[in-house]
């Protein structure tokens, strides 16, 4: 008990109502994830309040199959961790609320998660072994930062995108194609038939620091695509995702440089795109770096990482406090 | 059967544990729309105030709304997982029934009304019965404008409680036989939950927390606007 064998981890920042029970902070024994996908996909993007709303009807459902398919009883418990933000502040509140509700009633601790700090813990779950330091490449819809990973809850951010994240522009320019929502498997998918070199789309502050600048690409793609109206889609699709992966690897391989990492992982939903896993694949065998890509599962939002960050934050830092909220923007 | 009620749709946010001998405990804040923050510590102290275990809870009642939907949502998500791990079922109940509740003895009309912001207000009417009051209006939203020419069109003494009433109490007050109840009727509170729940406890009128439907009276922006430009003008 003394060690929190079994952490229920909770999130909803988002638009996926996700439960999981993980052992210590290693072994994932479920992990149930509820995907809204469908619900949003006809406003072509998330919608807050809809994504609140859902995660109050999902949530009470997704917490008592984590538990079952983890072959426990509720009693077995030894703790609750929920995500407090960053994300949409209505649907972090249904997560929050109902862990700490679950935490009274069960008589155990109550943690509350960075979601960034989430994704982070998503590599270990699948390579315990992972050697610290590491650089971690944070790529989704929400966040495109690089995080120098010294020890266990001790990190420095490296750069940060000045506007846009990764994903939106992903989405932005799926949406500008007409490709639907959410953008980065279908651009993933038509870029597979396109030209990567078709068109050079221009790689903004490739060479210069370690921050990321998105939003001049998605306006040079639609300018393109203007100007050319007879262009291939999936040469655009190619080409953009080839400027998106080029930037991202040349900035990350000069971060692990710069800190003298031993290895670079990547997180979040964008880290699911195949040409970018490739790109990553190649530079670390280059530069001799040990290299970790999560499964497409654990890139994207799920409970388990949750469960597992709030299992180191348990050993470092203790409970949270009953009475601590959730946020919509908190760093790390 | 001692019942646990939760109450979070306006500005102030609340808890109470009853049973047939009426409100045990109960905890109320209103300042600062802290509900996340307040919500679990007030269950905590109420519990210890009313010397039980959660799990001697029998029901688990929860206000459904209309009113602001981040604070109901703190409120229904907290009454739901509690309702789930002690296992036992629950009640809903609309804010506007629990606004009348207090009110129950007067003979005048009665009006329950929420602020529902962008200058609307959530509504509806009700009458005294023997033991409790009834409802006489679906519940709503619409204008203050559109209440009061409601009121007007009725013509009866009414007796206006909550902060819509209050909010919008210069075009309430114009009304002929009408008066606004003071702020100390402007919120729902956990205390009447616990007693209307009770009631229909005993008739074992009660849900499992997956069938709990919030009123929200109010579709989101981009549904509503959707809607709109599928629908062909
Ligand atoms: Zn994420």
């Amino acid at each position: 008990m003394a060690n929190f064998e079994n952490i229920l981890g909770i999130e909803t920042s988002c638009d996926e109502t996700a439960a999981a029970i993980v052992v210590a902070g290693k072994t994932i024994r479920s992990s149930v994830v509820s995907s809204q996908i469908d619900i949003h996909a006809r406003y072509g993007g998330v919608v807050p309040e809809i994504a609140s709303r859902a995660h109050v009807e999902l949530l009470t459902p997704v917490v008592a199959q984590a538990v079952v398919e983890a072959g426990i009883e509720n009693e077995e418990v030894d703790a609750v961790a929920a995500t407090y933000g960053p994300g949409l502040i209505g649907s972090l509140l249904v997560g929050v609320s109902a862990a700490k509700a679950l935490s009274l009633v069960w008589d155990v601790p109550y943690v509350a998660v960075n979601h960034l700090e989430g994704h982070l813990y998503a590599s270990f779950l699948e390579e315990p072994e992972l050697e610290l330091p590491l650089v971690v490449l944070l790529v989704s819809g929400g966040h495109t930062q690089l995080i120098h990973m010294k020890g266990h809850g001790d990190y420095d951010v490296l750069g940060s995108t000045l506007d846009d994240a990764a994903g939106e522009a992903f989405d932005k320019v799926a949406r500008y194609l007409g490709l639907g929502y959410p953008g980065g498997p279908a651009i993933d998918a038509l870029a597979m038939e396109g030209d990567p070199e078709a068109i050079s789309f221009p790689r903004a502050m490739r060479n210069d620091g370690l921050d990321f600048s998105f939003s001049g690409l998605k306006t040079s793609v639609v300018n393109h695509v203007r100007k050319n109206p007879d262009v291939d889609a999936a040469d655009v699709a190619a080409s953009f995702q080839e400027a998106v992966a080029d930037v991202l690897v040349a900035k990350a391989r000069r971060a692990v440089k710069q800190v003298g990492a031993t290895g670079l992982a990547i997180g979040g939903g964008v880290a699911a795109n195949s040409r970018l896993r490739e790109a990553v694949l190649d530079a670390c065998t280059e530069d001799g770096l040990q290299a970790f890509l999560p499964s497409r599962a654990m890139c994207t939002d799920n409970a388990a990482m949750i469960a597992a960050a709030g299992w180191h934050r348990l050993h470092s830092d203790g409970p949270s406090r009953i009475d601590q909220g959730a946020e919509s923007s908190v760093r790390l | 059967m001692l019942i646990l009620g939760i109450e979070s749709a306006t500005a102030q946010v609340g808890c109470a544990i009853g049973g047939h001998e009426g409100v045990l405990a109960s905890a109320h804040s209103a300042k600062g729309r802290r509900h996340v923050e307040n919500l679990a510590p007030q269950i905590d102290f109420v519990r210890r105030q009313a010397r039980i275990e959660l799990e001697e809870v029998s029901v688990v009642a929860v206000d459904l709304g209309p009113g602001l939907f981040t604070g109901l949502r703190v409120g229904i998500s907290t009454a739901m997982s509690l309702a789930h791990a002690v296992g036992v079922p629950m009640i809903g109940v609309s804010s506007l029934d629990l606004l009348a509740f207090p009110v129950r003895f007067s003979p005048r009309l009665i009006a329950a009304t929420i602020d529902a912001r962008r200058g609307e207000v959530f509504y509806a009417l009700y009458r005294h019965v023997p033991g409790g009051v009834q409802r006489v209006s679906e519940p709503r939203v619409g204008t203050p404008e559109e209440l009061a020419s409601e009121l007007q069109a009725r013509g009866e003494e009414c007796l206006m409680v909550g902060d819509g009433a209050l909010r919008y109490a210069e075009i309430f007050g114009e009304l002929k036989g009408t008066e606004i109840a003071d702020q100390g009727l402007a919120h729902p509170t956990a205390g009447s939950l616990v007693q209307l729940a009770h009631a229909q406890a005993m008739r074992e009128e009660w849900v499992q927390p997956w069938e709990l439907k919030p009123m929200y009276l109010r579709k989101p922006d981009a549904e509503i606007n959707w809607i709109k430009r599928e629908t062909p003008s």
